[in-house]
């Protein structure tokens, strides 16, 4: 029994998403112009969307060796190899969820490299699958500060999917349907980020693991009323949750942040093991990942650009060090878990000497965990049982003593 | 029969290759420890030590520690790091860093006077420089762990193993056993590798270091290795592979008293 109504209702919401999966259908990554897609008449399917169900659903190591088998390394990403080779089995979590008999076929497949590049040599493969024609774009990586210059580059790439999309369809893009679809994503996103920050409320009535259960429309239905109208309500709830201080994990003593990619098929195993400890992941940067402030239907193009050039996982460390900073302000808590996933490289952060370097910006305790999003080959319930209750109880010992 | 009316408490350390008992009073001195295989076949092995030691010991708590914890049945559950810094805390109450090397994991732990876990580091998922390690090579090489420290002591040799992977040590292994390499190189050899491994981990130069673990009693010249690596002062706790254990029956009893949560 789901702890929130929101969890209930989105159920419903999915099987909608995925029964209505029709031509003309594009793919997109999940930080990418998904908008652009939309207003061109497109529905938009997220491969990544399924790289996190095939981890989710444990299915993920039954697929991987076969994409192994194909070439594709095991130290690559395993939402890749997972999606890769679930094809390459012809088998999909969707026929058992949704009675989906496969993927959807793709009419135009759009990437954005903005989170790294492994999604330009996945999508390119499913294109070459499908016949059908691949979009890139290809920002400027690790940014610092992101420049009128870096956005304009972007804005001229996303006229090449437009025209792209354009040619699919046969139609012309129309600037009022995009500048609306822009500003139900930007209605989207907005609450979003309000439903996320209820979290710092204290107790805290969201947890990491809530979040990463609730953040499915604003990846997969980013830019429609459905979304908007799903986050007005998680938001009524969770005020109303946390107007009676009702705490997600009873006698919350220690609240946590979490950096790095989720670890799919281990959610309800750590979720768990943090309420045992009565520790609270109240905030990360994943699911703060599909917050676009900068969205503005007035100037759709280069504000999209600067939205998606501007995610965490695109920055330079300077950036990525006061953006967890401010997080560990904002949501008041003790210590931040760094996710090392292995075969994520480009989305952990904990290897450039990260953890030390907020550690002495706050003061606050962190700790780097082993494992992955999808390949549970490099995750030891063991030793992170071992590690997260250490760290648990160094806090709480470090409470105390102040 | 029990010995007499005062009150006891058990620490069990289910480590990965044994299990550590160990009992305590009121003052904190060990009035029993005893080491039995973890998963031995025989598993009465363990209800028997049990039952010896609540025959002997009115035992009023009873903490249980390493992995095997989540299996024990106990009034107490606490990691293996907070039981190092507890047990080793109670023998050297100063600040200090301990380096715990166990059958699958070597552990780094900054500890306060009164065992406050201040920092602590773990190897990654790998046994690397663990005693899984040691025991694998071991065998490849054909040595007895018993007699390694003293065949180590023999060499000069400064070769090393490379592989930071058990299986491609052992290959290493196997290169050096065809040019001839002596025991003595390859035992030194062996340890060398281990302490490749733990003087690349985080330790504070300004803290005296304590070695604890099973690792340790059994290989002592890792300790004259470290010592001469390490710009610390380095020593061994006494009853190294106990120390955990200790722990973890100093930890159930100060949990007397307090609301003890069963897990």
């Amino acid at each position: 029994m789901p702890r929130l109504n929101a969890q209930t209702k989105l159920k419903s919401i999915l099987r909608d998403y995925y029964e209505n999966l029709e031509a003309p259908l594009a793919w997109c990554t999940s930080a990418g112009p998904a908008e652009i897609l939309r207003a061109l008449g497109f529905e938009v399917y997220f491969p990544e969307n399924h790289g996190a169900l095939l981890g989710a659903s444990r299915t993920a190591l039954k697929y991987i060796p076969r994409a192994h088998q194909a070439g594709y390394a095991g130290e690559i990403c395993s939402y890749l190899t997972a999606d890769i080779g679930a094809w390459l089995m012809q088998e999909t979590p969707l026929t058992a969820a949704y009675g989906l008999p496969s993927i959807p076929r793709p009419d135009l497949i759009v990437f954005n490299t903005n989170q790294c590049r492994e999604v330009a040599e996945w999508f390119n493969f499913f294109g070459d699958e499908f016949n059908c024609p691949v979009v890139g774009v290809f920002p400027p990586r690790h940014l610092e500060e992101v420049s009128r210059t870096d956005i304009d580059q972007v804005v001229a790439q996303f006229r090449k999917v437009i025209a792209a999309g354009e040619e699919v369809t046969g139609k012309t893009l129309d600037p009022e349907r995009l500048k609306e679809t822009l500003r139900l994503s930007l209605e989207g996103t907005t609450l979003w980020k309000k439903v996320l920050e209820t979290a710092r409320n204290v107790p805290s009535p969201l947890t990491f693991f809530d979040g990463t259960i609730l953040m499915a429309p604003v990846v997969v239905l980013r830019g429609t009323q459905v979304c908007v109208d799903f986050y007005h309500e998680a938001l009524a709830e969770l005020e109303k949750l946390a107007a009676r201080n009702a705490a997600a994990v009873p006698g919350e003593q220690v609240r946590l942040y979490w950096e790095g990619m989720p670890i799919w098929g281990r959610l309800r195993f750590m979720a768990e093991l943090f309420a045992e400890q009565q520790a609270c992941v109240v905030a990360s940067t994943y699911c703060n990942s599909w917050v676009f402030d900068d969205f503005d239907p007035d100037d759709p193009l280069p504000s999209m650009a600067a939205a998606y050039t501007k995610i965490f996982i695109n920055r330079g460390e300077m950036t990525k060090l006061e953006y967890l900073r401010r997080m560990v302000e904002e949501y008041r808590v003790d210590g931040v878990i760094f996710h090392d996933s292995k075969t994520c490289f480009n989305n952990t952060n904990s290897r450039f000497g990260l953890p030390r370097k907020l550690q002495e910006a706050t003061g606050i305790e962190t700790l780097s965990i082993d494992g992955d999003l999808n390949d549970l080959r490099f995750f030891s319930d063991g030793q992170t049982r071992t590690r997260l209750e250490t760290f648990i109880e160094q806090l709480t010992m470090k409470s105390m003593s102040m | 029969m029990t010995l007499d009316r005062k009150t006891y408490y058990l620490g069990a350390d289910l480590g990965s290759s044994f299990t550590k008992f160990v009992v305590v009073d009121d003052a904190g001195d060990m009035h029993f420890q005893r080491t039995i295989p973890t998963l031995s076949r025989n598993r009465e092995l363990q209800s028997l030590t049990l039952a010896e030691i609540h025959e002997r010991f009115p035992v009023a708590a009873t903490c249980a520690t390493g992995y095997g914890r989540q299996k024990f049945e106990c009034d107490l559950r606490k990691t293996e790091l907070i039981c190092a810094s507890a047990g080793v805390s109670h023998l050297h109450p100063v600040e200090k860093s301990i380096i715990d090397i166990g059958g699958e994991d070597i552990k780094i732990i900054e500890s306060g006077p009164g065992g406050e876990v201040r920092h602590f580091y773990m190897n990654d998922k790998c046994s690397a420089g663990t005693g899984a390690f040691i025991t694998e090579i071991a065998e490849r090489a054909e040595l007895e762990i018993g007699e390694m420290s003293e065949l180590a002591r023999a060499s000069q040799s400064s070769r090393v193993i490379n592989s930071f992977c058990t299986v491609f040590a052992k290959t290493e292994i196997l290169g050096w056993k065809f040019d001839n390499v002596s025991i003595e190189d390859i035992s030194r050899g062996i340890y060398l590798s281990i302490v490749k491994r733990i003087i690349k981990l985080p330790l504070r130069s300004d803290l005296p270091v304590f070695l604890c673990g099973g690792v340790i009693a059994f290989h002592p010249y890792l300790h004259d290795l470290l010592a001469g690596e390490l710009r610390a002062e380095v020593q061994v706790v006494a009853h190294p592979q106990y120390a955990v254990a200790l722990g973890a029956a100093l930890l159930a009893h100060r949990s007397v008293g307090k609301s003890v949560a069963k897990n």
